[in-house]
C-alpha cells in the first residue's frame, strides 16, 4: 500500500509540474484582457487578433466555440454509441441459446450494466447536447452560449466520466479482477449495490455523477443562452420549437440530475463510509427506488423532448408545410414537462406501495400519455395532403413517429397497475422502452445528422448509403424489439444472461425462436450502422462540397432558418476575395495563406 | 499589451482552462471518494488552481493567486467542519491518518487546502515585492 501510495504521488506530482508548464507555455498570465461576463468575443480588435484559433489538436483542446463544441459532443456520443451498440450485440448474441452462447453469467451481468449507462449518459445526453450546442445559438441569433467556458467545462467532464464507468473492464485484468466492471444495471437497486463490494461499482458511480454535474453545467447554459441571447428578432411567440424543447428539457435537468447526484452520493458514503441512508435500519432499501425514479422518470423525459423537437423542426421542412399547431406542441412540450415529475412511481407498481397512492400515480401515467398525443397527431397532420420529399432525414423522422406510437402505447398498457403487475420486469419493459430510445431517439438523432451534415461539414452525404442505413434500421429495429413485446408477453424475464426454465417460467421452444428473430434483427440493425459509419466518414473526407446555401431547397417554402441563413453567410464569406474577417470558424491553417 | 499575449488573448474563442477544470474535478472526486490519498491532495491543487484561472482570465477578478488562497481556506474551513461534526475529538490526531476512513480524507482535503494556500499566499506576496 506504501508503495502504491508513493508510485501515486510521483504520478500526480508529474501530471501537476505538465499542467503547470503547459499552462505557462500556452498563456501569459499578465496579458489578460478583462472581459468581464463571461462573453468570448473581445469587443475591440486591438492586438494582433485576426484568427479566432490556435490550429491542430490545441484547437480542440482549448475551444469555447459552441459549434466545436457540439462537434466534440458529436464525435463522443457517437463513439460512445458504437461501444454501446458493440455491447448490445454481445448481449443478444448470448442469447441465441438458451444455455447463453458466448458469455459468462458476470460477463453478461457486467455488459448489460454498461450497455445501458453507455446509450442512456453517454450516448444520449451527449448527442441531444451536440445539436443543441451547435444549433441553439444559430437558431436564436446568438453569438456564442451565455458561458463559453461552461459550456467547454461541461463537456470535458464526459471523457473522465466515460473513463470512469468502463473502469472496470480496463482495471479487472492489471488487478488480477479486484477491481470489476459494476454488476448493478442501470438502476442500480439497493441493497444490491450497496452489497457488491467491488470497487468498480464505486467507480461507475463516480463517472456517473460526473456525467450528472455536466449536465447540470449543461443545462444552467441553454437556460442562461435562451432567455438572455436571443436577437431582437427572437421572441417567445417566434422561438423555434426545437429550443422550446432544449429549454424545457435543461429544466427538467436542473430538477432532476441534482437530485441524482446526491443520491449517487448517498450511495457512495453507504458504500464507503458505512452510513445508512438505504440500510433496512436507516432509511430503507425503497428509499433508492423512490429517490432514482424521481429522477429516473424525468430522465426518459429528458432524453426525448429534444428528439421531438428535433423532428418538430424537420419533418415540416420535408413536408412543404408549418408546423401544423405549432402552439399545442410548444403546450404539450411544457405539459409533459410538468407532468413527468408525478409518475415515477408506475415504475415501482409491484413493490408493495399503498394501493391508493399507487392509483393516482396511474392516473397521472395515463395522463401524460395524452400531450405525447398531441405531438402525434400534429406530425401526422402536418403531413397530411403534404407535398413529402422522402430524404433521408425525413425517411428517420417518419421513423421516429411509426415507432414512437408503438413505443407510447406499449407504455400507456404498463401504466395500468393490473397489467403492469403481469408484465413488470419482463422483456415487454424492455421491449417498451427500445422503441422509443432507439426507434425515436436514435432515429431523431441520425435525422438530424443527416439534416445537418452539409453545415456541419461543408460536404453533402451520400444519398443511396443514407436510405440503405434507413431501411436497415427500420427493419432491424421493428424485428429486435417486437420480438421483445412478444418474448414479455410470453413471460420471459429481463436481465437474465440464461433461459433454460422449460416451462416453469415460460415455453422454452417460443421463447428461444422470438430470442433468435431479436438476434437476426439485431444483425439487421448492426449492418446498418456500418453503412452510417461509413456514409459518414467518407462523405466528410471526399463527399462533394456544398455549394448552395440552402441545400434542401427550403426557401422555396419559406422555411429556410436561421441556421441555414447562418451557412449562407459562411458560404459567401468563404469564397474567394470576400472578407476574411467574416469566416468565424477556421483553425489558422486554411486562413493563413488568405 | 505589453508582453507576449497569451493563448486565450491571442485567440478569442480559446481557453485553455476548461479542460483543466474538468481534469481536476474528475480527480477530486476520485482521490476524496475511493480514498486516494495522493490522488485527492493532488486533483483538489489541480481544482482550486484551474479556477483561479479560469476566474482570471474571464475577468472576473484581477489576480489568480487571491482566489487560489481563498479556495484553499473554503477548503480546510469544510474539512476542519466536518471533522468537528463526524469525527471524535479524541480521534483527530496526525497518529491516526491512514486509519480513520473520513478521518483520512479529511486530511487530504486539508492538506490540499494548506498547500494552496501556501502557494497562494507566497505568490502574492512575491508578485507585489516584484512590482
Ligand atoms: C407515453 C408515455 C409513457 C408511458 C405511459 C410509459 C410508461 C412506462 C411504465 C409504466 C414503465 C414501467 C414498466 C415496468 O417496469 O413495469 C415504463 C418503463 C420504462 N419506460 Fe416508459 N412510458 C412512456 C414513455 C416513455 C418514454 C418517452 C421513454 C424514453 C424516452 C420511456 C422509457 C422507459 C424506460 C427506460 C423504462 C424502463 C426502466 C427500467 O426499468 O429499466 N418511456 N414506462
Ligand atoms: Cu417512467
Amino acid at each position: 500500500m506504501v508503495a502504491g501510495d508513493i508510485v501515486l504521488t510521483g504520478l500526480m506530482a508529474v501530471l501537476l509540474v505538465g499542467v503547470a508548464a503547459l499552462l505557462t507555455r500556452v498563456e501569459n498570465w499578465r496579458s489578460y484582457t478583462p472581459l468581464a461576463g463571461g462573453g468570448a468575443v473581445t469587443g475591440d480588435e486591438t492586438a494582433v487578433i485576426n484568427r479566432e484559433k490556435p490550429a491542430g489538436i490545441i484547437r480542440w483542446l482549448t475551444t469555447v466555440d459552441h459549434k466545436d463544441i457540439g462537434l466534440l459532443y458529436g464525435v463522443y456520443a457517437v463513439i460512445a454509441f458504437a461501444v454501446g451498440g458493440i455491447m448490445a450485440m454481445l448481449i443478444r448474441l448470448q442469447l441465441v441459446t438458451p444455455a447463453g452462447a458466448i458469455l459468462s453469467n458476470n460477463a453478461y451481468n457486467s455488459i448489460l450494466t454498461s450497455h445501458g449507462i453507455t446509450m442512456l449518459f453517454l450516448f444520449g445526453t451527449p448527442i441531444i447536447a451536440a445539436f443543441a450546442n451547435y444549433f441553439i445559438p444559430l437558431l436564436i441569433g446568438a453569438d456564442d452560449m451565455a458561458f463559453p467556458r461552461i459550456n467547454a467545462i461541461a463537456f470535458w467532464l464526459l471523457p473522465p466520466a466515460a473513463l470512469l464507468i468502463w473502469a472496470g473492464f480496463f482495471l479487472a485484468p492489471v488487478t488480477d479482477n479486484m477491481i470489476e466492471p459494476a454488476r448493478t444495471a442501470w438502476t442500480m437497486y439497493t441493497p444490491l449495490s450497496v452489497e457488491q463490494a467491488n470497487p468498480g461499482v464505486d467507480l461507475m458511480l463516480l463517472g456517473l455523477h460526473l456525467s450528472g454535474v455536466a449536465a447540470t453545467m449543461g443545462a444552467i447554459n441553454f437556460i442562461a443562452t435562451i432567455f438572455t441571447e436571443r436577437n431582437e428578432e427572437v421572441n417567445w411567440a417566434n422561438l423555434d420549437i426545437f429550443s422550446w424543447t432544449i429549454l424545457t428539457q435543461s429544466a427538467l435537468i436542473l430538477f432532476a440530475f441534482p437530485l441524482l447526484g446526491s443520491a449517487i452520493v448517498m450511495l457512495l458514503l453507504d458504500r464507503n463510509l458505512q452510513t445508512t441512508f438505504f440500510a433496512v435500519e436507516g432509511g430503507g432499501p425503497l428509499l433508492w427506488q423512490h429517490l432514482f425514479w424521481f429522477f429516473g422518470h424525468p430522465e426518459v423525459y429528458i432524453l426525448v423532448l429534444p428528439p421531438m423537437g428535433l423532428v418538430s423542426l424537420i419533418l415540416p421542412k420535408f413536408s412543404g408545410r408549418k408546423l401544423f399547431g405549432f402552439k399545442f406542441v410548444v403546450y404539450s412540450t411544457l405539459a409533459i414537462g410538468v407532468l413527468s415529475f408525478g409518475v415515477w412511481a408506475h415504475h415501482m407498481f409491484s413493490t408493495g406501495m399503498d394501493p391508493r397512492l399507487r392509483a393516482s400515480f396511474m392516473a397521472v401515467s395515463l395522463a401524460i400519455a395524452i400531450p405525447s398525443a398531441v405531438k402525434t397527431f400534429n406530425w401526422i397532420t402536418t403531413m397530411w395532403n403534404g407535398r413529402l420529399r422522402l430524404t433521408t432525414p425525413m425517411l428517420f423522422c417518419i421513423g421516429f413517429v411509426s415507432n414512437f406510437i408503438i413505443g407510447g402505447v406499449t407504455g400507456v398498457f404498463l401504466a395500468s397497475i393490473p397489467v403492469d403487475l403481469i408484465l413488470h420486469d419482463t422483456y415487454y419493459v424492455v421491449g417498451h422502452f427500445h422503441y422509443i430510445v432507439m426507434g425515436a431517439i436514435g432515429f431523431a438523432a441520425f435525422a438530424g445528422i443527416y439534416y445537418w451534415f452539409p453545415i456541419f461539414t461543408g460536404r453533402m452525404y451520400q444519398r443511396t448509403l443514407g436510405k440503405a442505413h434507413f431501411w436497415f434500421s427500420m427493419v432491424g429495429t421493428n424485428i429486435t424489439f417486437f420480438a421483445m413485446l412478444a418474448l414479455g408477453y410470453l413471460g420471459m424475464p429481463r436481465r437474465y444472461a440464461t433461459y433454460q426454465f422449460d416451462g416453469a417460467i415460460a415455453p422454452l421452444t417460443q421463447v428461444s425462436t422470438f430470442h433468435q428473430a431479436a438476434t437476426v434483427g439485431a444483425l439487421i440493425l448492426f449492418i446498418g450502422q456500418l453503412f452510417f459509419v461509413w456514409n459518414i466518414v467518407q462523405s466528410w473526407l471526399e463527399g462533394p462540397k456544398v455549394e448552395d446555401g440552402d441545400p434542401w431547397n427550403l426557401e422555396r417554402d419559406g422555411m429556410l432558418d436561421r441556421e441555414f441563413q447562418w451557412f449562407e453567410e459562411q458560404l459567401e464569406a468563404d469564397s474567394p476575395e470576400k472578407d476574411p474577417s467574416l469566416l468565424a470558424d477556421g483553425g489558422q491553417e486554411e486562413q493563413n495563406d488568405s | 499589451m505589453a508582453e507576449e499575449p497569451g493563448l486565450s488573448d491571442q485567440y478569442p474563442t480559446a481557453s485553455p482552462w476548461p479542460l483543466f477544470v474538468a481534469l481536476g474535478l474528475a480527480l477530486s472526486e476520485i482521490g476524496v471518494f475511493v480514498g486516494l490519498f495522493p490522488v485527492a491532495v493532488f486533483g483538489l491543487i489541480l481544482f482550486g488552481g484551474s479556477i483561479a484561472g479560469i476566474l482570471t482570465e474571464s475577468g472576473y477578478v484581477e489576480r489568480p493567486w487571491p482566489t487560489l488562497l481563498g479556495v484553499g481556506v473554503v477548503l480546510i474551513i469544510l474539512a476542519a467542519a466536518f471533522a468537528l461534526w463526524q469525527v471524535p475529538v479524541a480521534d483527530i490526531a496526525l497518529s491516526n491518518v491512514g486509519t480513520g476512513p473520513l478521518f483520512t480524507r479529511l486530511v487530504a482535503v486539508a492538506a490540499a487546502g494548506a498547500v494552496m494556500i501556501a502557494m497562494g499566499g507566497v505568490a502574492s506576496v512575491m508578485e507585489q515585492t516584484a512590482a
